[in-house]
């Protein structure tokens, strides 16, 4: 791919050496002139199919209508509790599923008894969309908090163990030949060669984990709850308050990108922990 | 790992022979173990064994290990709920809608996700255009959107189907559209050093290094779509697995829910195997990036 983009921007500059000074502008931002046009022309059909009464605002709402609601839920301050209760839900879940997960990962990556113990289990819960087990769930802890905070717990906990697991399978064959042979003690190797080495992996993991989070979050609030931003996205389509849905809808996209974003950033932080498998010396 | 193994047939060619078995089926027998003393344990609590075990010794605390049906089911209980849903045939309404939701869905992300990954990968502007839609939606958990598709489509099964295509169309399209920027570099400046149109290219390099792309990308898609029948089922729908689970949660019927659970997570890890094993037959036509000739 490398190759593919360098190639492709050597004729760039080809091109702009020659163009005039409008067209170098133009080429200079391309890729940010054609989305942002793409986003704009996106916005104003959306709005002129409402405006020129094309479509039912029931059905589509408009940017400006789903603008106003949104100032209107924050002025008003009905959203702040939605938003600490989802809030909520992520943090706890999320962080009980990282305190579960990574010693659990490492521990079943470190000992192989205990993998062939806990496998199939893992196995199995990977395997199930873990959001088909609200029903249960709910008989066990209720619509309240901690219903979700239990799905979100699920949702995290699979991608993150896996990862770290991974981790720990993928240290350098080479240092743990090194270690041994002078002598050091296998809680030695651990803490300085299979831990750092792990760190990467658990970022990856920490990363998905994120996603499977917020989907349990949504979908858990969605199914049942009595408040959240989940909830307000049901309450809002079960009273055609298109407006409402999405605004909801917005801000869980917004957290999902400034997720992604802030973990991507993270992981690439940690990037050179990585051991590189299969290197020459 | 190989210093590992050497170790171990040391051992063994000394050991007796039924530690001989154990060590070269360690991990199989480890593993029944487990699940059939978790199974055991859990048949146990509905049953009250452990409460009827303990309950001299520990007393009132031991009531804890008693717990009603309701919450938890049993693994007999389960088998029960499976072979009477499958006899008396209740259930094949609901594998069949779901089962349609769910084709009809993945087909139709195939279909556009496909071409539009790889027309996004093949030209450059068109990919800035739709670069921060795909972008966006990807990071959003598209079933955000279903009291939306609710408001569109209705309940029917034409809400179920939009939301698996949303699901599935993702992955799908992302992954066609990373498979044409991988092309080895190499082969398309030849291809273009010998003046070959780019149709041909495309056809001739292109495409073929990007299918074991497409594979990974359906292989995403099915957990994917498999999710949202589930959540799309569960919110809102008329028949369907999800659906029946959604029923026999409301009416405590644990036992049934255990079993929609089980048939879903069946369905996923059967059609995820079979893609893993069509990407492994197709693995060797991935370009090695940054290969020596």
């Amino acid at each position: 791919m490398a190759n593919h983009v360098v190639e492709g921007e050597a004729l760039l500059a080809a091109e702009v050496a020659e163009a005039s000074a409008l067209k170098k502008l133009y080429l200079q931002h391309e890729h940010l002139l054609i989305a942002s046009t793409a986003v704009l022309a996106f916005f104003l059909t959306w709005e002129s199919m409402t405006r020129f009464a094309l479509v039912n605002p029931l059905f589509i709402s408009s940017p400006t209508l789903v603008a106003r609601a949104g100032y209107r839920l924050f002025a008003e301050g009905e959203i702040w509790k939605d938003l600490r209760v989802s809030g909520t839900e992520f943090i706890i879940g999320y962080l009980m599923a990282a305190g579960v997960a990574i010693p659990l990962g490492l521990a079943v990556g470190w000992y192989k008894r205990l993998y062939y113990i806990l496998g199939p289990f893992i196995d199995a819960l990977n395997a199930v969309p873990r959001v088909a087990l609200l029903p249960i769930i709910i008989i066990w802890a209720g619509i309240g908090i901690w219903s979700k905070i239990v799905v979100v717990f699920l949702g995290a906990v699979i991608p993150m163990l896996i990862n770290t697991f991974s981790g720990v399978k993928t240290t350098e064959e080479r240092f743990l030949r090194v270690a041994r042979s002078f002598g050091a003690s296998e809680f030695k190797i651990f803490w300085t060669i299979v831990f750092p080495g792990t760190v990467p992996f658990i970022f990856t993991g920490l990363k998905y984990a994120s996603g499977r989070a917020l989907l349990g979050v949504v979908v858990g609030e969605l199914y049942a709850a009595t408040a959240g931003i989940g909830f307000l996205i049901t309450v809002a389509g079960a009273t055609f308050q298109t407006d409402k849905v999405f605004v909801g809808i917005l801000i869980i996209t917004f957290t999902g990108i400034l997720m992604v974003e802030l973990l991507n950033r993270v992981e690439h932080l940690f990037d050179e922990w990585r051991p590189k498998v299969g290197s020459a010396e | 790992m190989a210093k590992e193994e050497r170790l171990l047939a040391a051992e063994m060619a000394e050991a007796p022979r039924p530690v001989r078995f154990y060590v070269e089926n360690e991990r199989a027998i480890l593993g029944t173990i487990a699940v059939l003393v978790f199974l055991v344990f859990w048949e146990g609590l509905t049953r009250g064994w452990w409460y009827d075990l303990l309950g001299p010794i520990l007393g009132a605390r031991a009531e804890r290990l008693k717990i009603n049906p309701i919450f938890l089911s049993s693994p007999t209980a389960i088998a029960q709920a499976g072979y009477r849903l499958f006899a008396k045939g209740e259930i094949w309404n609901d594998l069949w809608v779901s089962g349609t939701e769910f084709f009809v869905g993945f087909i139709l992300s195939v279909v556009v996700g496909v071409p539009l990954g790889l027309a996004a990968g093949w030209y450059r502007r068109f990919y800035y255009a739709v670069d921060p839609f795909l972008s966006a939606l990807n990071a959003t958990p598209r079933v955000a959107l279903l009291p939306l598709l609710i408001i569109w489509v209705g309940i029917g099964i034409w809400s179920k189907i939009l939301i698996v295509f949303l699901g599935a169309f993702f992955p799908i399209c992302i992954n066609a559209l990373a498979g044409v920027r991988t092309t080895d570099a190499r082969l398309l400046k030849v291809a273009r050093s010998f003046g070959s149109s780019e149709g041909q290219i495309f056809r001739t390099i292109i495409l073929p290094s990007s299918i074991p792309f497409l594979l990974t990308g359906l292989r995403l898609g099915v957990g994917r779509a498999m999710v949202g029948i589930v959540v799309g089922e569960l919110y809102a729908a008329t028949a369907g697995v999800g659906f029946m689970i959604t029923v026999a949660g409301a009416t405590f019927q644990t036992d049934k829910v255990f079993v929609g659970v089980m048939i879903i997570a069946i369905a996923g890890v059967l059609m995820t195997e079979a893609l893993t094993r069509l990407e492994r037959r197709f693995d060797t036509w991935r370009p090695k990036v940054g290969a020596a000739t």
